[in-house]
């Protein structure tokens, strides 16, 4: 990323001259309290906005001005997980797993078999025909890791994926990101802890207001600590 | 392909069974405007088929001046014959045309009583060859035969020609315009239930651009649900006029019967059925193709 701006039509500045760049293989945080702009960024290296000046690249391929005829490919490369899941209410465990692999030209068979092997990695594999609802917070935040990744993406952008669950999920869910990144996946993790930050010493991008900080200014009172288990 | 195709058909069949209701009101909305337009398809195709038979059947007769000698009539028959676009003249004398008369009056031939055959006057009764039959083409005979000092009056129904072809074309006129309003109007309902559709499957679009699904997965479906709802809309369309056309044969009254044997009430042939079916179906796939430009469009 070299000289990033996003400004909004409300000429709203989300992001101001952001560079910065990412290994292959590296985990790393991209922290800052909320509204500072860390999921514009995580929007833009997803293709789903464009930056208003600057430069993107990811995985070698320029986004600045993507061909949105060929987003869907680059997309098979990465995986997205969010704050709130984004699970399909309606489905069973697998199916929202296997949902990833369906649309992406794989026979029904095919998707529901790899579905499965993804799910016992993860842990799951019991649960597999269990309805989504069924599931507590943590399962479901699980559940979209293993969608994220069956297509075996090579960088994932997690959005503040421990936002909406309790410590020890948080924790437990950490252990799976780590996991991932040890086989050899790049991670971009966007967070407002701290706490997660000081027990998982790697990498840190602080941004606040827009921009990448000195780290300091990222440590305020408007970013909760992670109490459990410090 | 095979698999595409499958997704897709599962896809498209599933949106509509999850949005049942929408989706009926659709198909009906379709049914209801492509029956109108069928409607007035199928009675200006039956009135051009009546015009046709009656054209077919057209003829001109020319009224000789009384007192015209009998010696001319065997040159002017010649000279008619040779008119271009005239098939076979026939000379009708006046008690040719009182025994007609008589005929067709039937049990009130004594209306006639004390009228002379000389009374009425002599005449040719002149048939046009196919091409010729038709108002254009008649008004050129016609032009001919006035020229022809013998003949004092010419008669062809020209009226009635002329205002039921202007009654056919206004007909068409009125399918044409109606068919274009009604197009919009498919168009849009179309359009705005997939919008309802697309809009309740909206997480799980954002799960497929996630994914990487590829435009082809996301947008065919929806494409395939426009073009059923206005393949059924078509065929509904098409079997209430059917169902209409039927009902309309069974409760005509005995006194047209005979008359209809003459000129039947059609029903439309298939390459008609075909086209609306085939403009119900693209409509359809209008109407689904617009929802998902407007709110399909890749993120």
């Amino acid at each position: 990323m070299v000289h990033v701006f996003k400004t909004y039509p409300s000429q709203i500045s989300a992001l101001s001259d952001i560079t910065l760049e990412i290994s292959s293989g590296e985990f790393t945080f991209v922290a800052g309290p909320s509204g500072s702009g860390k999921s514009t960024l995580l929007r833009i290296l997803s293709c789903a906005e464009k930056p208003t000046r600057g430069e993107v690249v990811v995985d070698g391929v320029q986004i600045t001005h993507p061909d949105f005829t060929k987003i869907h490919q680059l997309r098979r490369r990465m995986g997205i997980v969010s704050q709130d899941f984004k699970l399909l209410r309606d489905r069973t465990v697998n199916e929202n797993v296997a949902f990833a692999l369906e649309v992406t030209g794989h026979t029904r068979r095919e998707a529901k078999g790899k579905a499965s092997d993804m799910l016992r990695r993860i842990g799951l594999k019991e649960r597999e025909d269990a309805p989504i609802l069924a599931l507590s917070a943590g399962e479901q935040q699980r559940v979209a890791i293993a969608r994220a990744m069956v297509n075996s993406p090579s960088l994932i952008l997690a959005d503040e994926p421990t936002g909406n669950l309790d410590a020890k999920t948080t924790l437990d869910v950490m252990g799976i990101f780590s996991d991932l990144n040890h086989q050899g996946t790049t991670i971009v993790f966007a967070t407002q802890f701290t706490g997660l930050i000081k027990r998982f010493p790697y990498r840190l991008i602080p941004i606040l207001n827009g921009q990448v900080s000195d780290g300091k200014k990222v440590d305020t009172d408007e970013v909760r600590e992670v109490k459990a288990g410090e | 392909m095979t698999f595409f195709l499958q997704y897709v058909m599962r896809r498209a069949f599933q949106n509509m069974m999850g949005n049942l209701f929408p989706n009926l009101i659709t198909i009906g909305i379709i049914a209801v405007s492509i029956l109108i337009f069928s409607t007035f398809t199928l009675l200006a195709f039956n009135l051009t088929n009546f015009l046709k038979i009656w054209e077919d059947k057209i003829e001109v007769i020319a009224y000789l001046k009384r007192g015209t000698p009998s010696s001319e009539v065997e040159p002017l028959l010649d000279r008619t014959r040779l008119l271009e676009g005239v098939e076979i003249v026939r000379y009708v004398s006046p008690y040719d045309a009182m025994n007609f008369m008589e005929t067709k009056l039937g049990g009130q031939k004594n209306l006639l009583q004390g009228i002379q055959p000389a009374l009425l006057p002599p005449s040719f009764e002149i048939q046009l060859k196919k091409d010729y039959r038709n108002p254009a083409k008649i008004d050129e005979v016609v032009g001919h035969l006035r020229e022809t000092a013998q003949f004092e009056e010419i008669q062809y129904g020209q009226e009635w020609v002329d205002a039921f072809s202007a009654l056919v074309h206004t007909l068409r006129l009125t399918q044409w315009i109606l068919g274009g309003l009604l197009l919009i109007a498919i168009v849009f309902i179309t359009s705005n239930t997939l919008q309802l559709t697309i809009s309740s499957r909206r997480e799980e679009i954002e799960v497929m651009h996630w994914v990487g699904a590829g435009p082809g997965f996301i947008r065919v479906p929806f494409y395939v649900e426009g073009l059923i709802q206005g393949l059924l809309g078509g065929g509904l369309a098409i079997l209430f006029l059917y169902l209409l056309h039927q009902g309309l044969l069974l409760h005509i009254p005995p006194s047209m019967q005979a008359w209809l044997a003459k000129v039947p009430i059609l029903f439309l042939p298939p390459e008609t059925i075909a086209w609306i079916l085939l403009g119900g179906t693209v409509l359809g796939f209008f109407g689904s193709f617009v929802a998902s430009t407007r709110v399909l469009r890749y993120k």
